[in-house]
């Protein structure tokens, strides 16, 4: 308990901002909603110029696009990018800061397993995000509902903004796999960004050219917004690469962790 | 000159890694467009009738998708998030490090001056930056051209890759700059990375906005575009000077400022 309370303080201030800046994302994107929605109405009426085949075509996508709900799924994207940092950022230093910090003899001379001290950080961990996913609910509801312009579903809502905490899970763990393999890691920022590019850049392609083969590759792409939108429904198959990759990573992270080599000085 | 050798040694792992993963995006993306088949003139023409927020959204901007510099264009984007995030974090890193690592000390007795320490850095830095644009460059060159058949995508590649370098330069500087304001090492590269995403958000909602206003000048993402330098084939004098400006105002500032920086030793 001492070990999680101490963690959640460490964590506390870089929370706190990382919350701040993710409600504020909310706010900006979904305040410039308006305009964009008058922008779609002037350009569906030029959209009736030209020939049906076409119009049908583009016309499917382009409606799921330009409502409250579409908008707030393009926002998403930028916001999935704050809380895979975010996260990344968590797991990588749970696992590294006592080496770095040069507190890993004070506290694994204490009388308790390295299995409880990562659990507690990790309880920590999941705590902090959870914080962050709560605030950023609370705000995507009530902006979503101030600026909406026609009647939205909200399950589809909800179902979009909650797998922001879905996506944080499997990049906490892939951040906690990632420190236990690297024997010091001397600054978390590049690690996790690095990383968390990478993924976010395949993903983008992949999204972009519609590509199968690599949407398995990133957790980006786990949760299509649009599919959500359409059928109300996650994709399972993906869920489940989700949730095996967040029990793996995990697993495998406590079982390196027992017995890895820390430094102490 | 050693410490010039220090720290090309230092980084060269973080650069070939880098440069991997710039050859593979270019590789992968411009893959994916052989993949794609051209679009028609049609949807062109009913994409350039889309008002900018639209198009943002659909992320496709002005570029003839059918053509392989256009679609190339697409991936510039990403070419240069990941060019300016190596580029600060390159430039925070080598300030911060010293601090960070506890080498301060043994660096800066040394028989040189601070001003020596840094253009050394800055120096190898250079050549870095350098060594990641050409690996863009010519992996860029060869791999659209092999899609392209017409010699004249070289030249807008040419210039594409200018315009990268100069905001490689400025977030380089710009990383520094925040290295050698701020006070505490461990944060400073957090702090260059923040800022970075902060305006490669903006720059979004400024697409997305339609009408940039004055925040266009705020956020580097904007100065050079694909899009213009595609369509124009000329990168616009006005952000050369503007950035050579930025570069040169935060060059002076970080060697002013370094001279008397308070080291946590």
């Amino acid at each position: 308990m001492n070990m999680f309370l101490q963690e959640l303080k460490a964590y506390q201030k870089p929370t706190i901002i990382w919350s701040i800046s993710i409600v504020a994302i909310v706010i900006l994107f979904m305040a410039l909603f308006p305009a964009f929605s008058r922008d779609a109405d002037e350009f569906m009426k030029v959209l009736e110029g030209f020939p049906e085949e076409l119009t049908r075509a583009i016309g499917l996508t382009f409606e799921t696009l330009t409502n409250v709900l579409g908008y707030f799924s393009y926002a998403f994207l930028y916001i999935k990018l704050c809380g895979a940092v975010q996260a990344m950022n968590l797991g990588l230093s749970i696992v590294s800061k006592e080496t770095r910090n040069k507190t890993a003899e004070f506290l694994f001379t204490k009388p308790v397993t390295r299995t409880q001290v990562l659990t507690s950080k990790l309880l920590a961990a999941v705590t902090s995000l959870l914080f962050t996913n709560l605030l950023f609910l609370f705000s995507v509801i009530v902006t979503v509902e101030i600026v909406k312009t026609a009647d939205y579903s909200r399950q589809g809502l909800w179902m979009i903004a909650a797998s922001l905490f879905f996506l944080q899970l499997i990049f906490l763990g892939l951040g906690m796999f990632t420190a236990v393999f690297i024997p010091r890691v001397k600054s978390v920022i590049s690690v996790s960004l690095g990383l968390v590019f990478a993924f976010f850049i395949v993903g983008m392609i992949s999204s972009s050219t519609d590509d199968e083969g690599l949407r398995y590759l990133t957790p980006f792409n786990y949760v299509n917004d649009y599919y959500i939108i359409e059928h109300l429904n996650y994709e399972m198959q993906y869920i489940g690469i989700g949730l095996a990759i967040i029990c793996l990573t995990v697993i495998l992270s406590f079982v390196i962790y027992r017995k890895k080599d820390i430094h102490s000085v | 000159m050693n410490i010039v050798k220090r720290e090309m040694k230092a980084n060269a792992k973080a650069l070939i890694f880098w440069c991997i993963g710039v050859l593979v995006m270019v590789g992968a993306g411009m893959g994916k467009y052989a993949g794609m088949n051209g679009n028609g003139d049609t949807i062109n023409e009913l994409m350039s009738e889309m008002p900018a927020s639209l198009q943002a959204i659909m992320g496709t901007a002005s570029f003839d998708l059918s053509t392989a510099i256009g679609f190339y264009g697409l991936l510039y984007v990403y070419l240069i998030v990941m060019a300016t995030i190596h580029a600060v974090m390159l430039g925070s890193n080598m300030i911060a490090k010293e601090e960070r690592d506890k080498t301060a000390e043994f660096l800066l007795v040394k028989p040189i001056s601070r001003s020596t320490v840094i253009s050394m850095k800055m120096v190898s830095a250079l050549v870095q930056l350098l060594v990641f644009n050409l690996v863009t460059l010519v992996s860029s060159i060869i791999i659209v051209e092999r899609y392209a058949g017409v010699d004249e995508t070289t030249g807008t590649i040419y210039l594409l890759m200018i315009g990268m370098f100069l905001l490689q330069v400025l977030f380089l500087i710009m990383g520094t700059a925040i290295a050698v304001f701020s006070n505490n090492a461990t944060k400073a590269s957090a702090v260059a990375t923040a800022i970075l995403l902060l305006l490669f958000i903006l720059s979004i909602l400024i697409n997305l906005s339609g009408n940039p206003d004055l925040l266009k000048y705020v956020t580097p993402f904007k100065y050079f575009e694909a899009e213009s330098i595609i369509n124009h084939h000329q990168l616009e004098p006005f952000y050369v000077s503007l950035t050579g400006i930025l570069i040169i105002a935060l060059t002076t500032i970080s060697y002013i400022y370094y001279q008397k920086k308070d080291l946590n030793l």
